[in-house]
């Protein structure tokens, strides 16, 4: 009952912030300076042309009718109107969001499968070998230039030894799988076509390690320093006094109570990646949401850019939520 | 752990060799084409983008098209949908003659009143591509197979607009996708309903276009079956492509990267005369750049030489007049400013502006332009201007110039019909302030009244006296700076036969006569 | 605590006497034994002094690039493009033919003044944010720590780049929009400090001999949070030079011709296949610099203030 009511009571505080996200963006997006009906009217177009465009889309209203106006949009899911694609907002993100949700995923898939043996090596083997190599690359991680990283990445693998192909989710002769999911590394495996999907995978490593890499850095720390701290604890000790196999004391006693630390911050770092995306996707030419909204920062597609900054921020909004609920099931000892 | 970590990363790489498929070089009848950008809206009556016009222009039927000769585009218009036409003497009316049996994909016929309908939805929406048949005032279905166009007034270049994207025939029947009363763009946009030798079959944003070729198309059947407009934004990326063979034409790469291409026997890298110009335009109503010697200063300074052998690698010839070679009008012996610092110092001198200080806006639209905007700040510093260079996003510096906030901007043009009016009064004519085509906000009553003379007339050589008038006049008052005419160059494997280069087309392919052997 | 007698230096009436630097040390004496103390301890500390000699490293090239560098950074040199490292050129030229090394030497100066200026701006706003609200509390306090909440909302580099967008682009308002984002985090930090300090003595004498609310903010609540606030400063140093060369990579921060790490990334990727070079040095110096800042400020937090944990 008391996470029922603790729910709700962040459910409650939502509104206002979600409200005043509406109200940020709207803001900024009022402040870029192109004149959007001149874009979309095209570079040879009269001035009349211009004008009835404007009073067409509203451009003319006051800003805090506008604003209204978006926000009784939003309600019923409208985003606004893409100038550059000439369709709904959503549309477009309904389109491009697949292929981001396919690379967040791919790199939550790296970030855990890597990152937490890799913690638990080093604090198994503390102050070994492994564990300083695991430190440096954990400084590299949350120092490194991801934009950078990848066209490095890209150079080595593409352009040196050949590897792994270079940009897009496929190489060009190949059809992409019949729609089911967006996600191609699935749906070429319900269509059956393993050839695809083997080319989908090769696709998706390098920029899905880019975009982890950050994220991979900071899980290795938390679950190492978890572990640690799990390791010294009293009952632990017990355990091995009484003679139970090291391997066993680390997958089942150490791993459960350090995992809670690592939900944590693996729920977060989803957020954060839906961010990262911008720039893995731009370097690796991949068509999500972030190359979306670097393409509309160029073309000054407010409704795009706006669509964009509010569906990803409602998104790290709710996914914390998600993750506190989660934590407040998981850990016992949390007041609410 | 160590052997297991192995075992892993040479799992992964076999299966990631195995994914390794043969590329499409086999396949004659699938033609691949490598582009920078993706496509934004299908809608004729809406983009006045070349990059849209590439997917839309293949799909749809006009009234006519560009001739072919000998293999080369050309600017003169041969029929196409319509069979015949007449003009009446006052040049003001023209009646067309609808080929009988051209259909639409759902049977609907392409006649007299598809055309009506076309050209009124684009006048109606009254976007871009209206400025380009915006000479016609009413469009008239007479019967089912003629067509009156009565023009506002007569207008020389009027038969070549009816080859441009914008007069494209849409099916009529699209308007049962209509939705508040949007004719329907909303459908139209991401939907094409035309009578062309092609339709799209597949269209993964960001990733891929697909046109596929239609089996009952009324003129001569495409040898290709498929083509796949794939996009890839970076150079590097279609450059490793070509040369393996997995794109058969690249659209974006750059210059610096042809010389290498060149030695591959197995690609062809084609060269045109392309009627695309770069120019600054300089702000004449600005307070600093109204006094038409520092504008000429300013002209003087630059290393015209120096920018078409670095930057473009020799592919382009300094501009002479501002209409390009090619076009007809162009004026061969028409005066053309050469680099010379101590005169370019010496004239501001004499316009008492030795200490100025200039800013230069530009956006990445073209590859070559932060290099020529460094370039030119260089070569101001030697007359003694001070240049700051201003980078922006494209629609920000189209903003700018259309309401004249600006002193120095690079920009590019391209005619969309073979008429010098597209650079003489579409540049010149002072009531085309800002974006519609005068960037310079140039105004000199002469010259008005000889532009517009000029496009009221129709015949050629008086056009041209009154063209060569203005020409000369606008050189000494010098309101922009013409760099240069670029080359277009289009680079292909060997194997691609029939490609056709139009200058009224750039970045378009005639995918129906293309073939691959 | 260490952080209430730091309050001194606010509370400090203006010496008179004539020799100023033994009223000085005198009055901060206690102050100075624990920087002493500190620095002794950060010098025992393998990853500080790493760190350190790194930011001096960089510090001492920003400085110094005028007399160190070579060539000119912006004098373009047409005959000279794209030339491979060796021989004049160590890192090879650009596609204008400008000397790689001297621009990333330069691009030092602008990497440093960008983390230092952003963290001055949004730590001296966050903190008088985060100390009045603190202070004041209730109404107020919610008010603003709901606007913070909404900034938090957004990840970092998707918010900077809405702003900059809209700012248009160019360094300063690539500065302002990267500043703005971190602004939460000192106002969250100092907020909670300056609810500590509230319910201190010394603040309840200050109030009962009349000082305004305004008043004790700044001369109480403030200097007892500028050691956080240093460290907090330190430790958002790396990212913040990281999110502003995120800018100018995707062309929303410094503009051409300054030699800006970020945006010559950009450039050179156009030319990675085969002018490697062009890219990779700025990258690296990027990598260096971020990672100096963040394993020094790591150990700053260790040593100096065990409070701040993330």
């Amino acid at each position: 009952m008391r996470i029922v009511s603790y729910v709700l009571k962040r459910l409650a505080y939502l509104v206002p912030v979600l409200l005043g996200v509406t109200l940020l963006v709207f803001i900024i997006s009022h402040a870029i300076p192109g004149d959007p009906a001149r874009m979309m009217a095209g570079q040879k177009a009269s001035r009349e042309a211009v004008e009835n465009l404007r009073r067409s889309m509203g451009l003319d209203r006051p800003l805090y009718e506008q604003y209204l106006r978006y926000l009784a949009g939003l309600v019923q899911g409208d985003l606004g109107f893409s100038i550059r694609n000439q369709r709904p907002v959503l549309e477009d993100m309904r389109d491009f969001f697949p292929a981001t949700l396919e690379l967040t995923l791919a790199s939550m898939l790296l970030c855990v499968t890597v990152g937490v043996p890799l913690g638990i090596l080093s604090a198994v083997r503390r102050n070994r070998p492994i564990d300083h190599l695991s430190r440096i690359f954990s400084v590299f991680g949350v120092s490194m230039p991801v934009f950078w990283l990848g066209l490095m990445l890209l150079l080595l693998f593409y352009r040196h030894l050949g590897w792994l192909p270079g940009s897009g989710r496929l190489d060009i002769g190949i059809d992409p799988p019949a729609f089911v999911t967006g996600i191609y590394l699935l749906d070429s495996l319900l269509a059956g076509s393993l050839g695809t999907f083997r080319n989908a995978l090769a696709h998706i490593l390098l920029p899905a390690f880019c975009l982890s890499y950050v994220y991979l850095a900071i899980i290795t720390r938390i679950v190492r320093s978890s572990m640690i701290a799990v390791m010294g604890l009293d009952f632990i000790t017990t355990a091995r006094a009484n003679g139970i196999a090291e391997i066993v004391i680390i997958s089942k006693h150490c791993l459960k109570n350090a995992l809670i630390p690592t939900v944590t911050i693996t729920g977060l770092s989803i957020g954060e990646l839906l961010g990262g995306a911008i720039l893995t996707e731009t370097i690796f030419n991949w068509p999500g949401m972030g190359k979306y909204v670097v393409d509309s920062v160029n073309f000054l597609d407010f409704p795009a850019i706006m669509g964009f900054t509010l569906v990803v921020s409602f998104a790290y909004v709710l996914i914390n939520l998600a993750v506190d609920v989660v934590y407040a099931f998981l850990d016992p000892q949390i007041r609410y | 752990m160590k052997t297991m970590t192995m075992r892993w990363a040479v799992g992964i790489l076999f299966a990631v060799l195995a994914a390794a498929v043969p590329g499409l070089a086999a396949d004659k009848e699938t033609l691949v084409v490598g582009v920078s950008s993706d496509v934004h809206t299908l809608d004729p009556a809406v983009s006045s983008d070349n990059y849209d016009w590439r997917q839309i222009y293949p799909a749809y039927d006009r009234l006519v098209k560009y001739k072919v000769v000998n293999g080369e585009g050309s600017t003169e218009v041969e029929p196409m949908a319509a069979e015949s036409w007449t003009v009446s003497p006052d040049s003001l009316v023209w009646t067309f003659k609808i080929r009988k049996g051209i259909k639409f994909d759902d049977g609907t016929p392409l006649d007299a009143k598809a055309v009506t309908f076309s050209f009124e939805r684009v006048l109606k929406i009254g976007k871009g591509p209206a400025d380009n048949i915006g000479a016609i005032k009413t469009v008239e279905a007479v019967d089912d197979t003629t067509v009156k166009i009565t023009l506002k007034s007569a207008f020389g270049p009027f038969l070549q607009t009816l080859a441009t994207d914008a007069a494209s025939i849409v099916n009529p029947a699209v308007m049962k996708h209509e939705k508040n009363g949007d004719l329907a763009q909303a459908w139209l946009a991401q939907n094409m309903d035309g009578s062309g030798p092609f339709k799209m079959t597949e269209w993964s944003r960001g990733e891929r276009f697909v046109l596929s070729a239609k089996d009952n198309y009324w003129g001569a059947k495409p040898a290709l079956k498929r083509v796949i407009i794939r996009f890839m934004r970076e150079s590097s990326d279609q450059r490793m492509a070509l040369e393996s063979g997995d794109i058969d034409i690249a659209e974006g790469i750059l210059i610096d990267q042809i010389p290498a291409l060149e030695k591959n026997p197995n690609i062809v890298v084609r060269r045109f005369p392309s009627q695309l110009v770069e120019y600054v335009y300089i702000n004449c109503q600005n307070p600093k750049l109204q006094n038409k010697l520092v504008r000429q200063a300013l002209n003087t300074a630059v290393d015209y030489p120096g920018i078409i052998t670095h930057v473009l690698r020799g592919n382009g010839v300094q501009m002479r007049g501002p209409v390009p070679k090619g076009m007809w009008g162009h004026k061969a012996d028409v005066f053309q400013f050469q680099r010379n610092v101590a005169k370019g110092k010496e004239l501001l001198k004499q316009a008492g502006a030795e200490k100025l200080d200039l800013t230069l806006i530009y956006s990445e639209r073209r590859p070559s332009w932060e290099q020529i905007a460094a370039i030119l700040q260089s070569n101001f510093a030697d007359i003694g201007v001070n240049l700051k260079l201003e980078l922006m996003a494209n629609p920000t510096l189209r903003e700018k110039v259309d309401r004249g906030d600006f002193e120095l901007c690079l920009g590019a043009w391209s005619p969309d019909y073979a008429d010098p009016s597209m650079f003489m009064n579409f540049w010149f004519d002072s009531n085309n302030f800002g974006l519609p085509g005068n960037r310079s906000r140039y105004k000199n009553e002469q010259v008005d009244g000889l532009v517009r003379k000029a496009l009221a007339l129709s015949d050629v050589a008086q056009r041209v006296a009154l063209y060569n008038q203005a020409q000369e006049i606008i050189m000494q008052d010098a309101p922009y700076i013409l760099l240069y005419q670029t080359q277009t160059i289009v680079p292909m494997r060997a194997w691609v036969k029939g490609y056709v280069y139009n200058p009224m087309l750039e970045s378009m392919y005639n995918f129906e006569s293309i073939s691959k052997q | 605590m260490a952080g209430e007698r730091i309050g001194a230096w606010g509370r400090g009436k203006r010496p008179l006497r004539i020799n100023v630097f033994d009223e000085f040390r005198r009055q901060y004496a206690w102050q100075i034994r624990e920087l002493g103390f500190m620095v002794r301890l950060l010098g025992r500390n393998p990853s500080a002094v790493a760190g350190f000699a790194i930011i001096a490293g960089m510090v001492a090239m920003a400085l110094a690039a005028p007399v160190l560098a070579p060539f000119n950074p912006i004098q373009i040199s047409l005959g000279d493009r794209l030339l491979p490292p060796g021989g004049a050129h160590w890192f090879g030229t650009d596609e204008l033919g400008r000397d790689i090394l001297t621009r990333v030497m330069y691009g030092a100066r602008i990497s440093l003044w960008i983390g230092v200026i952003v963290v001055v701006i949004a730590g001296g706003l966050g903190a008088v944010i985060g100390a009045v609200s603190g202070y004041l509390g209730r109404r107020f306090d919610d008010l603003i720590m709901r606007v913070m909440d909404v900034i938090l909302s957004f990840p970092p580099l998707v918010l900077a780049m809405a702003l900059a967008a809209a700012l248009g682009p160019s360094l300063n308002n690539a500065i302002l929009a990267v500043a703005f984002v971190m602004i939460p985090k000192f106002a969250r930090m100092v907020r909670g400090e300056a609810l500590a300090v509230k319910e201190k003595q010394f603040i309840a004498a200050a109030r009962a001999s009349g000082a305004g609310s305004l008043w004790i903010v700044w001369h109480h609540v403030l200097p007892n949070c500028l050691s956080s606030v240093i460290v907090l400063g330190t430790l958002i140093l790396g990212e913040t030079i990281l999110i502003a060369a995120s800018l100018s990579f995707i062309g929303l921060g410094a503009q051409p011709p300054t030699p800006e790490w970020g945006a010559m990334i950009s450039v050179g990727r156009k030319f990675l296949m085969d002018q490697w070079w062009y890219a990779t040095f700025p990258g690296v110096f990027i990598l260096v610099t971020v990672i100096g800042f963040n394993i020094f400020g790591d150990a700053l937090r260790d040593v100096l203030d065990p409070r701040i944990r993330r």
